[in-house]
């Protein structure tokens, strides 16, 4: 070959291996880079739908709209008539800050994108609808008003729900923010060591303490072997660790009634070697610990240790310390299972997805998660919730003339001051509302603390809640 | 030369491919159809099928080439009209003048001789290109190299890339063009320079880069003096220095390369928005009328190749890459088997022109190279664009065909 054309082959493969490059780059791009690339909000194609499209309102149960869009001048804008009320509920749909909420998890039912079915998606591509659908929530506007001026000041959440059908009418956590300045508060918000854009309500995991002892309860009733009565000295010691009673009080001679009603921690710390580690965890784990919660929202899972336990981690397990995790909504849905014969159902936030020309698109129904304990069992952990607020740690949550069911705890944590917990329900009876009310930090006993907001709720819920 | 070749099975394919991208675009555009549509398609499909056929019978060449391009143009006009209906109707009747250009130059290459021993009136001819444009010169996207003509906008420089191959084709064939001058290889690289000069000062860096890259390769193929193409590297490499320092055109460019998030909503508007489509496409792209190449700037001509990976998929966009890479081998290969030395030079040149160009601008909207405005051979709109393009490929057309007749012709 002359010199000539070996130059020109050298050409012809200087300009192949170029555009084998580019051909390179094109497939390195999509596979690695096109995912994040889509998501920058100057993509406008990521704000079509929300241009064309009329984004549905928001109810709450009884018909209050609590979000809505309108069109201005042919701009679509968002409003959301309470601030910081619904922050961690609703959420926000912002340009340049994404979505949360249900803003987030309801969008395409929002913006009426239901990709159901390959007819549908069809149908959204030949003659796209220009209103969304709107949300019915199972919140009940006044309880959720209620429920944030009992907390106002604090730092926690409060939850409450139908025991029964699992609808939610409150969920409140503190501190929230103003969905209206999220613009001006953006870095705020976002850099505040409170965290106010966490859900503490479904995404805080705090010890449970002592109102982990229905847990517990529920596994010694439930182990045929374990025997209820005991005697408490103030303190035990487990494998070189102490484990006291609230100011070292002895208790003397108890059964579970009794230990649960006092809340006795050497109590339950001795039953829970006996019960055993594997019984314990199945017990917990039909509570929904270490198991998804299905929500509307994000969910935390609650954790109960597993794998191999020492049995001083074993025993606090039992008072709902160590390694024990959950969030206020576990532990509201606990005491719902109770409420409700020992079934767990899975919690509800929006009831009905309704088309503006009033179709039916999608509803929540009731469902059973697991059934925790069988209703002979249940009944029995309520009559002993009974009487830890009617003579009980609980005293406080106690309402003239309604049979309130309810357990408080104190958790330590490594922080320092201890959380305040209490959950419950009422009437004992017919149960309505399960609640539980966790302060974060409080630093004082959860009968002290969080039992006066949950009786406070109640009366409110009780008065005023449509069942 | 090639005409054991046959081109009719790839141009049923070709065929098969444009009936069912229309019925694409006729399904998406269902609701608002003129009848004018049907005949406009009609005619693409025709006018495709026909030209390809013509050619076959009278040209004893690469009939290949022809075809890839005429691939390129499917896909270019499919989009084009996909953006806008007017612009692609116009695109259809700019590829049937540059089909006949196509002709035109293939028959004029063919009978008249002497190409080779004009190399100063292509010079002249150029330095008058440049002058007009100055003089008539208005600007448009930031570039100052487009004359208006009875309503119509053309890009002279188009039409001096061609006279560029040219000028090196009969220096390097008959280097005696200045046989007077023992240093005519410098008044080449002087003119050349000049060239690129006049193209800085009218912010046309792409052509800039592209008149850089034929006079590189060309001279690296057939430069006596190996020195020489050192000097020129090097000269390039302190222009563009030179040029990034004084010009703030030139360093926006590099910037908007290095990182164009951080100037997201002003300068790296155009190159993120490119991105953007094409991450949206994927391999498989949204659908023909179901992507959005409307916030895509320049879709129709800079950033078709963005549009079209949109809505097309990447794996498209790699088709569109490779029939390039084919259509700058059969170039190079058309290079290898002519005799005629003339006639190889312009092979080579109008092989580099579509592959550095092509390259320069697929690379620019993907972010592997900076961005220069130009426009993607055969597949952006753009009626001065095809025209030079359909030139080119007409050189390269009878480039293809044996010379050898001709000067036993001319011997007669």
């Amino acid at each position: 070959m002359n010199e000539e054309n070996r130059r020109i082959i050298i050409v012809l493969a200087g300009l192949c291996l170029c555009f084998i490059g580019l051909i390179g780059f094109m497939s390195y791009f999509q596979v690695f880079e096109a995912e994040t690339i889509k998501t920058n909000s100057y993509n406008k194609r990521l704000w079509i739908n929300e241009e064309k499209i009329l984004r549905g309102s928001i109810m709450d149960r009884n018909g209050t709209v609590l979000a809505y869009s309108q069109e201005n001048d042919g701009k679509i804008q968002r409003y959301y008539k309470y601030a910081n009320l619904y922050s961690h509920i609703i959420g926000y749909s912002h340009r340049a800050y994404g979505k949360s909420g249900l803003e987030l998890s309801y969008n395409n039912y929002l913006l009426d994108l239901s990709e159901s079915s390959t007819i549908e998606e069809l149908k959204n591509i030949v003659a796209p609808s220009t209103i969304g659908n709107d949300l019915v929530l199972t919140i009940d506007h006044g309880s959720q008003e209620k429920a944030r001026t009992l907390l106002q000041g604090k730092k926690g959440a409060l939850i409450a729900l139908n025991p029964k059908s699992g609808e939610i009418y409150a969920m409140v956590s503190l501190p929230d923010f103003n969905v209206n300045s999220i613009d001006e508060e953006w870095a705020v918000i976002s850099e505040d060591t409170n965290s106010p854009l966490l859900n503490r309500a479904t995404q805080g995991l705090y010890p449970p303490g002592s109102v982990f002892k229905v847990i517990t309860a529920s596994a010694i009733i439930n182990s045929p072997n374990v025997a209820t009565n005991y005697t408490c000295e103030g303190s035990t010691n487990i494998d070189g660790y102490n484990f006291k009673d609230y100011s070292n009080t002895a208790h003397g001679e108890l059964d579970l009634s009794g230990a649960l009603t006092v809340s006795c921690n050497t109590y339950f710390t001795e039953k829970s070697l006996e019960i055993g580690h594997d019984r314990f965890r199945n017990m917990a784990q039909a509570f929904m610990f270490n198991n998804n919660i299905p929500f509307d929202l994000p969910v935390n899972t609650s954790v109960f240790p597993k794998g191999n336990l020492g049995d001083t981690d074993l025993a606090a397990s039992g008072i709902g310390q160590g390694k024990v995790l959950t969030t206020p909504l576990n532990m509201a849905l606990t005491a719902a299972a109770i409420a409700n014969n020992g079934e767990v159902v899975k919690p509800i936030l929006v009831s009905d997805v309704v088309s503006t020309n009033g179709k039916l698109v999608k509803s929540n129904k009731r469902e059973v998660l697991s059934v925790a304990i069988d209703s002979l069992d249940a009944n029995s952990i309520k009559e002993m919730m009974v009487a830890v607020v009617k003579s009980g740690t609980g005293r406080n949550a106690s309402i003239k003339n309604v049979k309130v069911a309810g357990k408080t705890g104190t958790a330590e944590n490594a922080s320092g001051k201890s959380h305040a917990w209490f959950i419950g329900f009422a009437p004992a009876d017919d149960p309505k509302i399960a609640v539980a009310v966790l302060l974060e930090e409080e630093g004082s006993t959860g009968g002290a603390s969080a039992a006066p907001i949950a009786r406070d709720f109640i009366i409110y819920g009780l008065n005023n809640i449509k069942f | 030369m090639f005409n054991n070749v046959s081109n009719k099975t790839p141009r049923n394919l070709l065929f098969i491919f444009e009936v069912l991208t229309l019925f694409l675009l006729l399904v998406n555009q269902w609701d608002n159809i003129e009848k004018t549509v049907y005949y406009i398609w009609i005619a693409l499909i025709l006018v495709i099928y026909i030209s390809n056929y013509i050619l076959n019978r009278i040209s004893n060449g690469d009939n290949y080439i022809f075809l890839l391009v005429t691939m390129l143009m499917s896909i270019g006009i499919i989009m084009i009209y996909r953006i806008d209906s007017n612009l692609g109707f116009k695109q259809l009747l700019w590829f049937i003048v540059a089909i006949i250009a196509f002709y035109f130059t293939y028959f004029l290459m063919k009978y008249i001789r002497g190409w080779k021993n004009w190399g100063k009136l292509y010079i002249i001819l150029s330095y008058i290109l440049f002058l007009l444009t100055f003089l008539l010169g208005t600007r448009k996207y930031g570039a100052i190299n487009w004359i208006s003509i009875g309503g119509f906008s053309f890009q002279l420089a188009e039409i001096t890339k061609l006279l560029l191959i040219f000028i090196l084709a009969s220096y390097y064939s008959k280097p005696d063009m200045f046989k007077d001058n023992k240093y005519s290889d410098y008044i080449v690289m002087a003119i050349v320079y000049s060239f690129i000069g006049l193209l800085f000062l009218q912010r046309d860096l792409g052509t800039a880069v592209i008149f850089f890259g034929i006079y590189a390769v060309i001279q690296f193929i057939y430069e006596g003096k190996r020195k020489n193409i050192l000097y020129n590297i090097g000269l390039f490499a302190v222009g563009g220095t030179i040029g990034y320092a004084l010009f703030d055109h030139v360093k926006i460019r590099v910037q908007t390369w290095i990182n164009p998030w951080l100037y997201i909503d002003n300068k790296g508007y155009q190159i993120t928005q490119s991105l953007f489509a094409i991450a949206e496409g994927g391999f498989f792209g949204s659908g023909i009328g179901l992507g959005y190449p409307e916030y895509i700037p320049l879709a129709y001509t800079d950033f078709i190749f963005s549009a079209i990976c949109e809505e097309m998929g990447a794996f498209t966009g790699i088709g569109i890459i490779m029939l390039f890479m084919i259509l700058v081998y059969r170039g190079l290969k058309i290079a290898l088997n002519q005799n005629d030395k003339f006639f190889r030079i312009l092979a080579i040149g109008v092989s580099t022109l579509f592959g550095i160009q092509s390259i320069i601008i697929i690379g620019g909207v993907i972010k592997v190279l900076p961005l220069t405005g130009i426009t993607l051979p055969f597949v952006s709109y753009g009626g001065s664009s095809i025209l030079s393009s359909f030139i080119a490929l007409g050189i390269l057309q009878i480039s293809s065909e044996d010379m050898g007749f001709k000067e036993e012709e001319y011997s007669e």
